[in-house]
C-alpha cells in the first residue's frame, strides 16, 4: 500500500510532505516521491494513531455482564495485588465495539484501576480485533500503583484498610522495602507479591503511580527516591505547576490525565501551563484521557491535545503527547506511536490537522496496515 | 457606556455575520452598526477579534453539588415524584463552579434538579455573574426517564423499576395536575369549592398551560414515549441528553418539542440507553428546523464540554456558524429567554464574548473577554 502526497505529521515533532510505503503491516519506506499506484492523499493529513497509555478500553464495554461483580481491571478484594497481569482484563471485542479508529486511537494501554495500592501490570493492545495475543503489543510493561483517595473509598468505606492516607503511604513504603529485601528461598513458598514488586525496585519495569495532588506526589517521591534503580512515572499530574525541580532534574515522566472527569474536581487541577513548562524543560509528558475507573470518552486523547493547543498554539509540539511519548512510556516506541520506517503502519488519515481544526475528521484509520475505519462507515450502536 | 469597535460579529440574529461596532449602555446592547461614534463613551478595541453572544448552557447542575458535601443538593432521592421542589433552593450562587463556567464563556445556565426522580422539580435560569443574576424562575419542570429513576428506586425494590412504571408515573402526575386545574376552574370564585392546596400540582400548572416545558432526561426510545405523553397532555417538552436523537429526527419535528439538548458526550458506548453517541444529530435536527442545543451537564463534566460539543458537531458535518447556535440562540429559544440573551441584537442583554478566533473552527481559539450585562467579568 502506497500513501501519496499527504502532509505527514510524524508524531516526533516534524511535519513534511512525503510518500509512505506500507508492506506487510509495516512502514517500509518514507521518501519524497515513491513510484507506483497509490492512494492520492493530497490535502489530507497523515498522523500516527493515538496511543492512550492508561485506559479501560476492552474492559469497560463488558462492565455490565449478566453476573456482574467488578470490572476486570478492578480486583478490589485486596489493596495489594502486584502479582496480577492487566493482560487478562482485555476483551478485544469490547474494544472493537467502541470503533476507536474513528477517533484516531489505535493503541491502548490497559491498566489495573486506581483502587489498589499496587494493582498489577499494564499491557498494551491494538484496539480492533478479537484474539488478545494477536492484538497485544507488549505486556508486563509497568506496575500500576495508586495513592489516591480511591483506596479509601473502595476499602475504608467498608471498614477495611486503608481507611486513612497514613496506611496508604506507610504500606507503599513498607511493601517496597520488603520487596527490596526479598530473596527467594527454596525452602519457603514463593511470596508472589514481593517477587512482583522486587522487579519494580530493581528497575526491571517502571512504577506508574497515580496520585491526586502535588502533596501526594511529593510523598511518593520521598519514598521512592531511596531506590536508585526504581523507574518512577507519575500519573495524573494534578496540582503540579511545572516548577517542581526534582521532576525536572530527574526527568521523571508525567502522564497527565484530565478532561471529562465525572464529578471529579481533582481533574480540574491539571494545569496545561504546567504541561508546557515540563515540555520546555525536557520532561517526558504524555496524555491519557480521563481520570476515573469506568468512564472515559473516545475523544479524550484528542480533547487533551486541544486543551494543550490553547496554551501552546503549536500542533507539531502537541502531537507527541498523544503518540510517541506515550509509546515510549509503554516501551512500544519501536512498534508504534510515530511515522518512521520499520514501525507498524498504525496510521490515521485526517481531512485536516485535528489538533488545529474542529473540521478535521478521520478519512481512514489503519491498524498495522489494515483498514479498521473509513469515512462513511456507520458508527455503530451498542 | 462604551463601544466595542471593529470586531467580527457572529450575531446569531437576523444580521448574521458582519464586521461592526456594538454600543453597550445600561447593561444592554443599544446599537449595532459600522463606525459608531463614541459619544463620550469608552472604546473597546476588538480589531482582529471574533465577537459572539455569551454562551448559554441549556442543562446544568452547577452550584448544586457543594464541594466537600457527600450528598449533593439537587437529587432528592426519597420519592420518585417531587414536583414541589425548586432547584432555586439547591443552588449556591457563590459556588466556584460559576467562575469556572465563566472562564469557558458560559454566561447563562439553566440549573435543574438531577435525574433521580421521574418528576424532579422546577429548574431556574441564572447568569454566571453580575448583580441581578436570576433570569427566570421557574424556567422548566425537570423530569427523567430511563436508568436514573430505575436505578435509584428499582434497586430498593420500589417503583419505578421499569420503563413501564416510569411512563405510568409521569402520566399519572400530569393527569392529577389537569384534574386539579379543572377543579380550580370549576370552583370559580367560590373558595369553599377549591381543592386542597397542593404545591406539587400547583407547580405542574405552568407545564399544562404550556408556559414552561417539561425538561426530560431521555435517551433513545424513551424519546418516543415522551413524545406520546406530550401529545396526550398537549404540553411542551425538551428532550435532554438525547443520545440517539438521529434515529427519531422526523418525529422530533413535532410542535410539542420545544427543543433537543444533546450531550454531554464524555463517555464510551455503554449497553442500553448509552449505546449510541450521535453528534451528527446536531446537523440533522438543525437542517430539519428543530431547535438543537448542547449542554455541559456540569459539574458532571468539565465546563469546556460546550466547546468540545460544538467542535464535535462541526466535525460531524455541522456548519461552524450554525454550531455557535448550539450554545447561543438555540439554547435561549429552548429556555424561552431569547428576548434577553442568545444573540447580539439591539435591546438584548450585553452578554458578549471576545475571542481570538472562531471557537467552532479553531481548536486554539482563546477567550479574551467576557461581558455579562455589560460588565466585564474576564
Amino acid at each position: 500500500m502506497l500513501l501519496k502526497n499527504a502532509v505527514v505529521h510524524d508524531g516526533l515533532g516534524n511535519t513534511f510532505q512525503k510518500d509512505v510505503l506500507v508492506e506487510n503491516g509495516r512502514i517500509v519506506r518514507i521518501a519524497d516521491s515513491i513510484e507506483g499506484e497509490g492512494f492520492d492523499l493530497s490535502g489530507k493529513h497523515l498522523l500516527p494513531g493515538f496511543v492512550q497509555p492508561i485506559s479501560n478500553w476492552g474492559v469497560n464495554g463488558t462492565a455490565y455482564e449478566i453476573r456482574p461483580s467488578a470490572n476486570d481491571n478492578d480486583e478490589h478484594s485486596d489493596p495489594i495485588t502486584p502479582e496480577l497481569d492487566g493482560f487478562y482484563a482485555f476483551n478485544g471485542r469490547a474494544a472493537t465495539a467502541q470503533q476507536l479508529g474513528a477517533f484516531g486511537l489505535i493503541t491502548a494501554g490497559v491498566a489495573p484501576t486506581d483502587n489498589n495500592l499496587f494493582g498489577g501490570t499494564v499491557a498494551a493492545f491494538h484496539v480492533d480485533g478479537v484474539n488478545p495475543y494477536k492484538l497485544c503489543l507488549r505486556r508486563d510493561i509497568a506496575m500500576m500503583a495508586s495513592v489516591t483517595p480511591n483506596l479509601k473509598q473502595t476499602y475504608g468505606k467498608n471498614k477495611k484498610a486503608p481507611v486513612t492516607r497514613m496506611w496508604i503511604y506507610t504500606q507503599f513504603a513498607e511493601q517496597l522495602r520488603k520487596a527490596g529485601e526479598y530473596k527467594e528461598d527454596a525452602d519457603k513458598p514463593k511470596d508472589v507479591k514481593l517477587a512482583a514488586l522486587k522487579r519494580v525496585v530493581e528497575g526491571e519495569l517502571p512504577l506508574f503511580v497515580s496520585a491526586d495532588s502535588a502533596l501526594a506526589v511529593r510523598h511518593v517521591w520521598e519514598i521512592v527516591r531511596t531506590y536508585p534503580k526504581l523507574r518512577l512515572v507519575l500519573v495524573n499530574g494534578f496540582g503540579l505547576t511545572g516548577q517542581e525541580d526534582w521532576i525536572i532534574e530527574h526527568k521523571i515522566p508525567v502522564i497527565f490525565r484530565t478532561a471529562a472527569a465525572v464529578l471529579d474536581k481533582a481533574a480540574m487541577a491539571v494545569s496545561f501551563e504546567a504541561v508546557r513548562a515540563f515540555m520546555e524543560q525536557g520532561v517526558p509528558v504524555a496524555f491519557a484521557g480521563e481520570y476515573s475507573n469506568m468512564f472515559g470518552a473516545r475523544e479524550d486523547m484528542l480533547w487533551n491535545g486541544i486543551e494543550l493547543m490553547r496554551v501552546l498554539h503549536d500542533a507539531d509540539k502537541s502531537l507527541p503527547l498523544l503518540t510517541s511519548v506515550p509509546a515510549q512510556l509503554l516501551g512500544i516506541a519501536d512498534q508504534t506511536g510515530s511515522i518512521q520506517e520499520g514501525l507498524l503502519a498504525d496510521l490515521v488519515v485526517w481531512s485536516a490537522n485535528p489538533l488545529e481544526s474542529w473540521e478535521a475528521h478521520v478519512v481512514t484509520a489503519y491498524q498495522a496496515g489494515e483498514v479498521i475505519y473509513k469515512e462513511g462507515d456507520a458508527l455503530k450502536c451498542m | 457606556m462604551y463601544v466595542i469597535k471593529n470586531g467580527l460579529l457572529y450575531t446569531m440574529g437576523v444580521s448574521g455575520t458582519l464586521r461592526a461596532d456594538i454600543r453597550v449602555d445600561g447593561g444592554k446592547i443599544t446599537e449595532i452598526g459600522p463606525d459608531l461614534p463614541l459619544n463620550g463613551g469608552e472604546c473597546v478595541d476588538a480589531s482582529g477579534l471574533v465577537v459572539t453572544p455569551g454562551l448559554v448552557d441549556a442543562h446544568s447542575h452547577i452550584g448544586g453539588f457543594p464541594e466537600g458535601d457527600e450528598i449533593e443538593d439537587l437529587n432528592e432521592i426519597t420519592n420518585p415524584l417531587t414536583p414541589e421542589l425548586d432547584a432555586y433552593y439547591g443552588i449556591n450562587p457563590d459556588s466556584k463552579d460559576f467562575e469556572w463556567a465563566l472562564r469557558q464563556g458560559i454566561t447563562t445556565s439553566c440549573l435543574v434538579p438531577g435525574s433521580a426522580n421521574v418528576v424532579c422539580g422546577w429548574g431556574i435560569v441564572l447568569k454566571s455573574a453580575g448583580e441581578h443574576r436570576l433570569v427566570s424562575r421557574p424556567a422548566v419542570m425537570k423530569a427523567a426517564m430511563g436508568i436514573n429513576p430505575k436505578g435509584c428506586y428499582g434497586s430498593k425494590q420500589m417503583a419505578p423499576m421499569t420503563r413501564m412504571a416510569i411512563a405510568n408515573l409521569m402520566k399519572t402526575w400530569l393527569r392529577n395536575v389537569r384534574e386539579y386545574m379543572d377543579k380550580k376552574a370549576a370552583a370559580g370564585d367560590d373558595k369553599t369549592k377549591l381543592p386542597p392546596y397542593d404545591l406539587g400540582l400547583e407547580h405542574g400548572i405552568p407545564v399544562l398551560e404550556k408556559k414552561i416545558p417539561l425538561k426530560v432526561h431521555s435517551y433513545m426510545h424513551d424519546m418516543m414515549t415522551l413524545l406520546e405523553i406530550a401529545k396526550e397532555f398537549d404540553i411542551l417538552i425538551t428532550v435532554d441528553h438525547a443520545q440517539g436523537a438521529s434515529d427519531f429526527a422526523e418525529e422530533l419535528t413535532d410542535p410539542h418539542v420545544r427543543g433537543v439538548i444533546f450531550g454531554p458526550t464524555s463517555e464510551p458506548l455503554f449497553p442500553g440507553e448509552g449505546g449510541k453517541l450521535d453528534y451528527e444529530c446536531c446537523k440533522i435536527l438543525d437542517d430539519l428546523g428543530v431547535n438543537i442545543a448542547v449542554m455541559t451537564d456540569g459539574p458532571v463534566t468539565v465546563f469546556n464540554m460546550l466547546l468540545y460539543e460544538m467542535g464535535e458537531a462541526v466535525r460531524h458535518g455541522m456548519d461552524p456558524v450554525r454550531a455557535v447556535g448550539l450554545t447561543t440562540i438555540n439554547a435561549a429559544k429552548i429556555l424561552g429567554i431569547e428576548d434577553r440573551v442568545g444573540s447580539l441584537e439591539v435591546g438584548k442583554d450585553a452578554d458578549i464574548l471576545l475571542w481570538t478566533k472562531l471557537p467552532t473552527v479553531s481548536t486554539d481559539a482563546e477567550l479574551k473577554s467576557v461581558y455579562i450585562d455589560g460588565v466585564r467579568q474576564l
